[in-house]
């Protein structure tokens, strides 16, 4: 139609990313930034109420000789076009996720709004990688391989150093590699594969079980570590167990205290936007920012940040 | 006040209540007591344990797992090629590994009477004489477990077993304080001793001793049927079948006494020497390339376009800058050099792809393949080693790689198929050294905790 809140509400479309907080399930987040997003676009001033000309009965002020109906012409609002009456002109926004997070973890979060939903398939369907900073804590296991779980076991972690997590991280990486090989759907005996082998171009093709793409030790300071992860197809769950798994190749056990992701495909924490931040105004320029970048870069949302 | 609980393994026991409350950092609500009690699986102190895989082709008794070749019970099969890694129980930590033409020898560094094992092929007795139970005249064709073989040492308590090699049907073993020892077929004076007109090598009780070096021998290697010995001085003695040039010593005649090689190699001290085949090759302490022998398959072919040279020449590899290690196969070779590059030629499956099946000059095979990436960007390999057509590197993460033909499931990749480029070999551990041999492969392993 032409108002300001139609304008809004078409030109909002797009991807962008929040910063989901831990302990919160997703769906939340998503109806937070919806309602917000409506309010915002609601909240813009409703065009001036139609009018109407109503012919009222006037009382005269003749004689009983008389006996004359006179009306008065009278402009009145419509009723009917009342914010009051009709409620919010905007109920209902399409706000799509991207990957999903469970609500023990936190970090970014991809949404789309409009349109914009559309460029998730393109996203998801090719490689794509996601980073997380995943921290761990020895000593224990627990049925969920978080904190919050049962606790299953306790052991001993004083002969683990660094040097032998390293150790256990490059044996865990050496079966991922191996695995990213195989997976891909390219015949191994030929030239081909060699080919794509030599420059890193061998990815993994539809279905596949989790699959780590990189994984080193950020920290280590007993009980406490902190792993960087780079994968594909994973579930937070996934990368609990992972960490419970390295605990088990230590001779000890952990268990996970923290998952955190840091980027979804080109979504990076630099342009995740915090609870503060879920309003309209931010949520546009966010989706104006990501466009940009999606433009300069030149190619589609299908390869990770590195 | 500790209590001890007794694991099925023995293991493990409770610690301390003391240290429990010291080690526990969590928020967990729940009281110590009913969180149980808190398990040891590894001491402070624990040292990596050393353990031994075999992998490929098992019936000759070569893998050393005779429930592969005769089952335990009748409703098992037998079990013709291992194709993924298997752990061998040994006796002793195994310092060194050789694999023959289907047989092999183990060796450990240890003082006691029995330093080395073999198993796999003996109808040379390459592997000494093994006496059959029911007859002890008798010597087993084919040893199905790591079984002692018995060297006549002078001071057997006191002498240690540096290195062993194996070729084709003769084995090498090198001790520290009594020299090369020689078992096995001796008609072309491989073994170093004279060569005695039909002599009979199964069931053969021989073992010699050889002589004739001028310092002491610190490295030995075998070809197909001759032998190279490297002694201190950095001089080479070769003796054996030299039909190809092999044994380098300037004719193609067969040499059963060693003998020191001259040619480019006089005067160099040399750091290392490697055959498998019939082509040998050597590296100076300066990082030179010398090679002599079979060039039938282009390995020489940066010096000469004959197909054999009986003297060695040094090869020009300025590309390949300063060599490390060199390795030679039946008719491929590959060099490593001090910055970790692998560089192959020669003819079979070189590791380039299909494409690259033969080649004349050095190709390296990209760093790409060996695992370095973004994550790793100074993954560098740090032994070469060949068997007779495939390559086996060894890199600083020890990780194993291999490429070539598959013979026989050598590669232990878990399928048969021939592998083009390197490709990792799952090994529960850190891979310290591995051995090649024609259709199986040793590896020795060093476990992660």
């Amino acid at each position: 139609m032409g108002t300001p809140a139609t304008r809004l509400y078409r030109s909002l479309e797009g991807l962008f990313a929040v910063y989901k907080p831990a302990g919160v399930h997703w769906k939340l987040v998503r109806d937070t930034v919806e309602t917000n997003l409506l309010k915002g676009i609601n909240c813009a001033p409703p065009p001036a109420l139609r009018t109407q000309v109503k012919f009222l009965l006037q009382s005269g002020a003749g004689s009983e000789a008389h006996k004359e109906v006179t009306l008065r012409p009278v402009r009145l609002p419509v009723l009917a076009d009342h914010p009051l009456v009709t409620g919010p002109e905007f109920q209902k926004l399409r706000v799509g996720v991207g990957h999903r997070l469970d609500v023990f973890s936190s970090g970014v979060f991809v949404l789309g709004v409009g349109n914009g939903n559309a460029k998730f398939k393109e996203m998801y369907e090719r490689y794509n990688t996601r980073d997380y900073t995943l921290e761990g804590e020895f000593g224990r296991a627990t049925d969920d391989f978080s904190h919050g779980g049962r606790v299953i076991e306790r052991t001993t972690y004083d002969h683990i150093t660094c040097d032998k997590l390293e150790r256990v991280l490059a044996m865990i990486q050496g079966a991922n590699q191996k695995a990213l090989l195989s997976y891909s759907n390219v015949d191994m005996r030929s030239q081909e594969a060699y080919e794509l082998a030599v420059r890193g171009m061998l990815f993994p093709e539809g279905k596949t079980p989790p699959i780590l793409t990189g994984l080193r030790c950020l920290d280590f300071q007993p009980p406490r570590f902190t792993l960087e992860v780079q994968c594909m197809n994973e579930t937070q769950r996934y990368l609990r167990r992972l960490l419970h798994e390295v605990g088990l190749e230590l001779r000890s056990s952990a268990i996970c205290v923290g998952i955190r992701r840091v980027r979804d495909g080109p979504f990076t924490l630099q342009e995740a936007l915090t609870r503060q931040r879920w309003t309209l105004p931010d949520v546009a320029q966010a989706v104006c920012q990501a466009h940009s970048i999606r433009r300069k870069s030149g190619k589609a949302f299908s390869q990770g940040a590195g | 006040m500790a209590l001890v609980h007794l694991r099925k393994l023995g293991l493990l026991h409770l610690v301390n209540r003391a240290c429990a409350s010291r080690s526990l950092a969590s928020k967990a609500q729940t009281k110590e007591s009913e969180l149980g009690p808190i398990f040891q699986y590894v001491g402070q102190h624990r040292k990596p344990k050393d353990k031994v895989f075999v992998w490929g082709f098992s019936y000759t008794g070569a893998l050393g797992i005779p429930s592969f070749v005769i089952p335990d019970s009748g409703r098992k099969k037998r079990r013709k090629y291992q194709f993924t890694p298997y752990r061998l129980d040994t006796a002793e930590q195994i310092s060194s590994a050789a694999c023959g033409y289907g047989f092999t020898l183990l060796s450990s560094r240890t003082r006691d009477i029995t330093k080395l094992w073999g198993m796999g092929l003996n109808k040379d007795s390459q592997l000494g004489f093994q006496c059959s139970r029911h007859d002890r005249e008798k010597s087993y064709a084919y040893v199905l477990e790591p079984s002692p073989v018995r060297l006549p040492l002078a001071r057997p308590q006191e002498t240690r077993v540096l290195q062993v090699a194996c070729g084709r049907a003769h084995s090498l073993i090198l001790t520290d304080s009594e020299g090369v020892f020689s078992l096995g077929n001796n008609a072309y004076g491989q073994c170093g001793r004279k060569i005695v007109e039909d002599e009979v090598y199964s069931g053969s009780h021989v073992i010699h001793k050889i002589e004739g070096f001028d310092s002491r021998v610190t490295q030995v290697a075998c070809g197909q049927d001759h032998s190279l010995f490297l002694t201190e001085t950095g001089r080479v003695y070769t003796c054996g079948w030299g039909a190809d040039g092999q044994t380098g010593l300037g004719s193609y005649d067969m040499a059963s006494r060693p003998a020191a090689v001259a040619g480019d190699l006089a005067g160099v001290r040399v750091r290392q020497v490697t055959s498998y085949g019939d082509c040998s090759l050597a590296v100076s302490q300066d990082g030179e390339l010398f090679g002599w022998g079979n060039s039938e398959y282009r390995q020489l072919s940066a010096v000469t376009e004959a197909m054999q040279i009986n003297t060695p020449q040094h090869l020009p590899v300025e590309e390949m800058g300063k060599v490390q290690q060199a390795a030679c196969g039946g008719t491929q070779v590959a060099v490593l050099n001090d910055k970790g590059e692998v560089f192959v030629w020669g003819y079979g499956i070189l590791g380039k792809g299909p494409n690259l099946s033969e080649s004349k000059k050095p190709e390296m095979v990209p760093p790409a393949l060996f695992g370095r990436s973004e994550f790793n960007p100074s993954v560098r390999v740090t032994q070469i080693r060949c068997g007779l057509h495939h390559f086996a590197a060894v890199t600083d993460k020890g990780e194993l790689f291999v490429w070539g033909k598959n013979v026989r499931g050598c590669l232990g990749i878990g399928k048969a198929d021939d592998q083009f480029f390197p490709w990792r070999v799952t090994v529960p551990g850190h891979v310290v050294d591995v051995a090649c041999g024609v259709d199986h492969m040793v590896a020795l392993v060093k476990s992660l905790i």
